[in-house]
């Protein structure tokens, strides 16, 4: 009940409960009170005797409004519920019935959606003949079209989905499938609907009562009781006024709560906190030197319902100039978020924070979109979704180049076909001309490459260009990027889950785990001597064409944490076979050969062995350093 | 003996031939790996064999009668499907799901639990609902799932592809397991070489709707024939091979 949680969700709340509370109880208190003839109080004006006057008998008006309650909410609830139940009969029909039965239905209800609403209430309150039954007939079969409808497309998308497949290999059938699988997956937009339609439904009664066909004297209802006012409104505008209110109070009460619902179930986000995400400081570790990316203790957070949540939680690296550096990571690592912050792609309510962001000595942000355009090239894991569908792919090419060059467009249209060329796409002037969807995904892939070269780009970031694609073309694409940093001695920065991918293309590789980089280490001692636990466990879970088949593959019990679930500490431990007390205290990423960082304890302690020697020494180091931390660099 | 054979399957969509001809076996107790590139044709195949969707050519027999005429609940073949977020009723809690695929007269609640430790789940989860697990977790679930069925035969289409790869290995191990400890045939559809190698006895290679190549796993990788055959083998990611520029 997230609705109740906003505004609107609770004051509709508030006035619906009273709305309920009224139909149930103010016929008994006051249903006399509001039948009472009183001949000497004929249509009067408002008194402290009759809050809204008197009718044409002498009635009290405000207790008529009251009373009537019952019949208007009543009547509403009765003709929605016969409407809606209609409507998703029908619309599931399509689902049970056989292909043509199927069919027919669907079509009829096509037909019928095509009608107003209100002129279809109008046209079934002729056929049913004036009178309650007829308004409330008549509504429901207004509404039903439009629900039949709604039911048939969440019903389709639902039914797209694996599980019904599963459900039907299974052998569960139809009917089955229907109530057990379908209709509890669609329930929710149903009832925001349903909750909507009950809105429309009072009003529209209320309507159809003011125009006479709908409750008939001596019954009376809000819409009959406007009606009876409405003769002497210039005179005494209250009595009308009084059941006016109470039809838009009761409508627009249905109808934002369906409102707040709808907004509660389609947005799961929870209020914001407002405050930014804390900074926290740790040691540049990154090594001293520039690079064209120099990156130290970079930090994404987004506003979770807890406060904040920080996926990438302070990343240092630096990419020198013709360097390819690979980051592998799983879901939840924080690799794509971080290419995305280093080509300020995070978008709010996301916030970036780092020491130093620097793109070829410059701070990142202070870069101009024009030197970012040219100088930054970036691939995305799809080619399909990163180019626009309704434009030429020479087109969306030579954009580039008249916007951040200045080229005139048949300058900026050669270069498009010229970078084409170089990115191997045959009969490149033929194809610039054609549209993305021409393209097969690998060659999308490469014009998505060719997009970036048209500037000069010194960095080119990858992040899984290839997943999406055969292995056969992600072949192709990888010679590609690699043939671009030899040729144009730009650097790349490879994002991939594919340590093997990594392996055979980059120079160094950075392994992210939980936000963090855990080991960074030159590509040619990977294999042979990887330090961190996740690093080696990593590689040996991975079959490749040469894993042992008759050996079950290595596992790495449990699952990475989401970003959300971080806890203090190392969050590799929960599933590293070498965690001890240690551990509860997160490392730091520390240098333990040249060009080769460890964030994980067990390193330090061996480095610790190095520095003093003998193993005797470092049982007692050891033991002092468990019993309190001393160096206190990630204190929490 | 249960033994799944594709006799000349084939099916079109208009002029498009999704599958073209197929015939292959899935000998009994042994795993067929079925490798190929998107659209090669391979998810038509296992679609058509579980009868979600009738061939338009041949048949699919199961230890010799023709899938598309046996009633749903005698089709002892069952499919653990890619993507374990989707293949598990998001409404219905773990063991329900599961307990929807047993044949009528099963002791539920027992042959739950029973399964859920098969697949190395705690059988107290079985009141869970699908969000509170994890990807590997859910994939478990969908594999208990398909076992629940009784199966003669499992179609496994890319069930490790939508999974982190430090959850990958466990469960191909499960496969293996199960597969070997209860004699299941299987074919195990991927795209990853690597993968289909590992838990495969036979190796086919699919190709634009086509078997291009099959045989025992060690010949087709060792010594393969068909030209599209090396070319896959050719373009996998090896750990020790560097990429050069092209």
């Amino acid at each position: 009940m997230r609705a109740l949680r906003t505004p609107v969700g609770a004051a509709s709340a508030v006035l619906l409960t009273v709305l309920v509370a009224l139909a149930l109880f103010a016929p008994l208190l006051w249903g006399d009170r509001a039948a009472a003839i009183d001949t000497d109080a004929l249509q009067q004006g408002p008194s402290a005797d009759h809050l809204l006057g008197t009718d044409s008998l002498g009635r009290d008006i405000f207790y008529r409004v009251l009373v009537a309650t019952r019949l208007t909410i009543g009547f509403a609830l009765l003709a929605t519920l016969i409407g809606v139940t209609t409507g998703i009969v029908l619309g599931a029909a399509p689902a049970v019935l056989p292909r043509l039965a199927g069919r027919l239905v669907t079509s009829v209800v096509n037909i019928a959606v095509a009608f107003p609403g209100l002129l279809l209430a109008l046209f079934f309150a002729v056929i049913f003949g004036a009178g309650t039954k007829g308004a409330v007939l008549a509504i429901a079969f207004a509404i039903a079209p439009s629900f039949a409808r709604l039911t048939q497309t969440l019903t389709a998308s639902v039914s797209g989905r694996d599980y019904i497949a599963a459900a039907r290999v299974c052998g569960v059938g139809r009917f089955r499938l229907l109530t057990r699988h379908v209709l509890p997956n669609i329930a929710e937009p149903l009832v925001i609907n349903a909750t909507m339609a009950a809105g429309s439904a009072l009003i529209a009664l209320a309507g159809l009562s003011f125009l006479g066909i709908g409750v008939q004297a001596p019954s009376y209802d809000w819409g009959r009781l406007l009606g009876e006012g409405l003769n002497r409104i210039y005179v005494t505008p209250a009595p009308a006024l009084g059941a006016a209110v109470a039809v838009v109070v009761a409508g627009l009460a249905f109808n934002l709560f369906g409102e707040a619902a709808a907004a509660a179930a389609g947005d799961r986000q929870q209020a914001r906190p407002r405050s930014l995400p804390p900074r926290e400081s740790t040691v540049d570790s990154g090594g001293g030197d520039d690079g064209v990316l120099t990156v130290r203790n970079l930090r994404v957070a987004f506003p979770g319902a807890a406060g904040w949540v920080t996926p990438v939680r302070g990343v240092s690296f630096t990419v020198r100039q013709g360097e390819m550096i690979g980051v592998v990571g799983e879901s939840g690592s924080g690799k794509s978020l971080t290419a995305l912050a280093v080509s300020r792609l995070v978008e709010r309510p996301g916030v970036v924070t780092a020491d130093r962001l620097e793109f070829g000595g410059k701070p990142l942000l202070g870069t101009s979109d024009r030197e970012l355009g040219t100088s930054l090239a970036m691939v995305f894991q799809d080619p399909m979704t990163s180019f626009n569908p309704t434009s030429r792919v020479g087109r969306q090419l030579a954009e580039v180049s008249e916007v951040h060059h200045g080229l005139s467009r048949k300058a900026a249209f050669e270069r498009a076909v010229d970078r084409l060329k170089a990115v191997r796409i045959p009969s490149a002037a033929k194809r610039a001309r054609q549209y993305p969807h021409e393209f097969s995904g690998g060659m999308r892939q490469r014009a998505m490459i060719a997009m970036g070269l048209m500037g000069e780009p010194r960095l080119v970031i990858a992040d899984e260009p290839t997943t999406a694609l055969d292995v056969t073309v992600q072949r192709e694409v990888l010679r590609l990027l690699a043939r671009i940093r030899a040729e144009r001695s730009a650097a790349v920065l490879l994002i991939s889950h594919d340590i093997t991918v990594v392996a055979q293309t980059c120079d160094r590789v950075l392994v992210m785990y939980a936000g963090r980089i855990v080991e960074e280490l030159p590509i040619d001692e990977l294999f042979t001597s990887a330090r961190h636990p996740y690093t080696t466990a990593l590689l040996a879970a991975v079959p490749d064409l040469d894993t042992d088949r008759e050996a079950p593959l290595a596992v790495i019990p449990g699952r990475p944490p989401e970003p959300g679930e971080i806890e203090a500490g190392c969050p590799f431990a929960p599933r590293c076979p070498l965690a001890h007390e240690r551990c509860r205290q997160e490392p730091e990423l520390i240098a333990v050969d040249d060009g080769h960082r460890v964030a994980c304890w067990r390193m330090e302690a061996e480095l610790v062995d190095a520095a003093v020697g003998a193993p005797e020494a470092r049982q007692t180091g050891e033991t002092q350093r468990a019993s309190g931390p001393s160096d206190g660099g990630s204190d929490e | 003996m249960s033994e799944l054979r594709f006799e000349s399957v084939s099916l079109h969509y208009g002029a498009l031939r999704a599958v073209d001809d197929v015939s292959l076996t899935v000998p009994s107790g042994q795993v067929v790996g079925l490798v190929g590139e998107s659209g090669s044709g391979k998810s038509t195949l296992a679609a058509a064999a579980v009868g979600l969707v009738p061939p338009t050519g041949g048949r699919v027999l199961l230890d010799g009668a023709d899938v598309q005429r046996l009633r749903p609940r005698d089709r002892r073949l069952q499919m653990v499907f890619q993507d374990p977020y989707s293949s598990l009723d998001p409404r219905m809690r773990i063991g329900q799901s599961i307990a929807e695929a047993m044949p009528r007269g099963t002791d539920r609640k027992a042959e739950v639990a029973r399964l859920l430790e098969l697949v190395n789940l705690d059988p107290g989860r079985a009141t869970s609902l699908p969000s509170r697990l994890s990807g590997g977790q859910r994939q478990r679930v969908a594999l208990a799932r398909a076992l629940a069925g009784q199966p003669k035969v499992i179609i496994a289409d890319e069930i490790t592809s939508a999974l982190d790869v430090s959850v990958q290995g466990a469960v191909l191990n499960l496969v293996r397991d199960l597969q070997r400890q209860l004699g299941l045939s299987m074919l195990f559809i991927s795209h990853n070489l690597a993968v289909v190698r590992y838990v495969s006895d036979r190796i086919a290679v699919m190709q634009n709707g086509k078997i291009v190549e099959e045989g025992p796993a060690e010949q087709v990788l060792t010594d393969p024939r068909h030209p599209y055959t090396r070319e896959l083998l050719d373009a996998a990611p090896q750990r020790h091979t560097r990429l050069e520029a092209s």
